[in-house]
């Protein structure tokens, strides 16, 4: 086989199938370590000042946010759309990945859609709080009123965004309970304890894996594979239109949509490698995630990095050869100079510069390195949007407009309470959930290894 | 009604598919076969198809349709509004939403039907003919006639033959699968 000589055995140690199951599922038998309750202490005790502040912000409106009549989108949509890039590449990497038949997914595909639905489900918070009244957020779902019947306005980017988070946040939530069916199964005839067994039993929805079970559940991966792929791109690319059908200076312009696409999927594919470089270390993994794999992550991040390099450099480029006297104030007096320096360059040294380390080879293999630049990356695409949100409204047209923007402390609130909540589900999905899909990993077990021969 | 199924276990995904070869040259109706991860040769040689790709494409069309004759009739019909001097009827802007409801009736319609071929819902409580089938082993399931035991004994041989690490025979009232 061709990938076999480049990148050596998928799974290494010469796994049996009883050994796949034994090693995946044991992190679920076994008391968690002291880390786990730590982790968990500290992400509820975030998820429970996310709540005070949501609190404060339903109580009193989001006057109480840094948000004022200039700058009218704060930190709240930074998150939001922050949170929407991570969720990409969950989907991004077990859909694109299954449709090129790559088979290196198997060992990350579970923790990667795992981390795509709570990430989603911490974006999807904010529009909705962002209402003010989010008691009347159902307003936005096209129903029979008795207002006219007044519709929504379909036109309106605003609402394809709404459409394309529900869709998909229910699709990618759908993929990865799919790809779980056969695991729970596993888990329902493997354990002894009977409460166990009920809920797994409950869950796996009478899994046997049958071959009439298996084709179907095949040829359903790969529609929803399919079709998914092209939501992915498309989600991120309606999220851009929020932003470049406005006619603030810096949001508009057509380069956005592919240019979010990709940076969805850098910050993505960062926090992938985040999570799998930490559970390959804590529960002893390497034997399915193994180096090769983490090469190839950031042999993907190394290239997205590029890209990202010189879409910031188009932009700019684009505001000084369309000759644009506002845009060209936003480009080169309000981010690369001005009271957004450190926002700008911070992005540039984190999304374009740092993550060249990844061309050696010492640092694409070195744990340390991954998880140091997967992080920064991911504060990167952070400050990007902030840059992209914050300098573009807090100095537009009107010199009688500007403001400065600062957050207050419920903004910070909200944000530290999402990532308390992301923290808490990926705890609970270590716990309860098996971390790779054993099904698929048991199907690549052979490959690479002499077995196969 | 319980009837008696023959099952072989085997260890080797090899052995597996050369016991159902033969067992369906031999002409033996097998039940059906139980393995850990989908191995495609099986589906070849018990000839299993699946038609769900053709319903997700029907599925698909029936989205784009009613996804635009929704727009529209809302749009046009129910309570036109103009937005930015832009006609009633504005196709290009209606592609996004119909795009990403289209994908998402996909997806719910291919789950539900999978979900209703399969006999897969919470709370189904399909028979398992071995509990390690979907652990380590491979599991051949023959449905044996009552009034047939040579062919019963021929099916264990033909399984003992090709290296089955256990015959049994067990007993099932009302199979679901």
């Amino acid at each position: 086989m061709y990938n076999r000589k480049i990148r050596g055995p998928l799974i290494e140690g010469n796994k049996s199938l009883g050994q796949i199951t034994q090693e995946i599922a044991s992190p679920m038998e076994v008391k968690q370590g002291l880390w786990w309750y730590i982790a968990f202490f500290i992400s509820s005790l975030a998820a429970v000042f996310g709540c005070y502040a949501i609190y404060i912000t339903v109580y009193k409106g989001i006057g109480t946010w840094g948000v004022n009549n200039s700058v009218a989108w704060g930190w709240e949509i930074v998150n939001f759309v922050w949170w929407i890039g991570i969720g990409h590449a969950g989907t991004a990497f077990s859909i694109f990945l299954l449709i090129l038949r790559q088979k290196w997914r198997t060992s990350i595909n579970r923790a990667a859609e795992a981390m795509t639905v709570f990430a989603v489900m911490c974006a999807a918070l904010f529009p909705a709080l962002h209402m003010g009244r989010v008691w009347d957020a159902f307003y936005i779902f096209p129903y029979p009123n008795t207002r006219g019947p007044l519709w929504v306005n379909f036109n309106s980017p605003l609402f394809w965004d709404f459409s394309a988070i529900t869709a998909y946040l229910l699709i990618s939530a759908s993929f990865w309970y799919l790809g779980m069916l056969p695991d729970l199964g596993t888990i329902r005839d493997k354990t002894a304890s009977k409460i166990k067994k009920a809920v797994y039993g409950l869950f796996s929805m009478g899994w046997t894996g049958s071959s009439r079970q298996w084709i179907r559940f095949e040829s359903l991966s790969f529609i929803l594979g399919g079709i998914a792929a092209v939501l992915v791109v498309s989600v991120h690319s309606i999220v851009s239109t929020d932003f470049a059908v406005g006619i603030e200076p810096g949001w508009h312009t057509t380069i956005f949509p592919p240019f979010f696409v990709v940076g969805a999927i850098f910050s993505g594919f960062a926090m992938v490698m985040t999570l799998m470089v930490l559970i390959r270390k804590i529960y002893k993994l390497t034997d399915y995630v193994t180096d090769n794999h983490m090469d190839a992550i950031a042999r993907i991040l190394v290239f997205i990095s590029l890209i990202m390099g010189t879409a910031y450099v188009t932009e700019l480029f684009i505001s000084w050869y369309s000759g644009n006297q506002y845009d060209m104030f936003t480009m080169f007096r309000n981010r690369v100079t001005g009271d957004y320096t450190i926002q700008f360059w911070g992005m540039i040294v984190c999304n374009a510069l740092i993550p060249q380390l990844f061309w050696f080879r010492k640092i694409r293999r070195n744990w340390i390195g991954l998880l140091s630049i997967s992080l920064i990356i991911n504060i990167g695409m952070w400050l990007e949007r902030y840059n992209i949100v914050i300098t573009s409204l807090s100095k537009d047209y009107l010199p009688s407009n500007w403001v400065s923007y600062s957050p207050t402390i419920i903004d910070i609130g909200v944000f530290v309470g999402t990532i308390g909540l992301f923290g808490t589900g990926v705890l609970l999905f270590m716990r309860y959930i098996p971390m790779m899909a054993i099904s698929e990993l048991k199907s690549v077990a052979n490959i690479g290894t002499k077995k196969e021969d | 009604m319980n009837r008696t199924y023959k099952i072989g276990i085997f260890d080797d995904e090899g052995k597996f598919i050369s016991a159902i070869r033969t067992l369906k040259e031999q002409k033996f109706e097998i039940f059906d076969v139980f393995t850990p991860y989908p191995v495609h040769e099986v589906f070849h040689l018990l000839k299993r198809k699946s038609r769900l790709p053709t319903a997700a494409y029907f599925f698909g069309l029936f989205g784009i349709v009613a996804t635009l004759g929704f727009l529209y009739f809302t749009s046009v019909v129910n309570w036109p509004l103009i937005y930015g001097g832009k006609p009633f009827n504005s196709f290009p802007s209606f592609i996004v939403v119909t795009i990403v409801v289209t994908i998402l009736t996909v997806t719910l319609a291919s789950l539900a039907l999978f979900s209703a071929r399969s006999k897969l819902f919470p709370g189904r409580d399909n028979t398992i003919f071995d509990l390690r089938a979907t652990d380590n082993k491979f599991v051949i399931v023959v449905d044996t006639n009552p009034t047939d035991m040579a062919a019963a004994m021929r099916v264990g041989d033909i399984m003992n033959e090709y290296g089955a690490s256990e015959v049994i025979d067990k007993e099932f009232e009302n199979v679901q699968a």
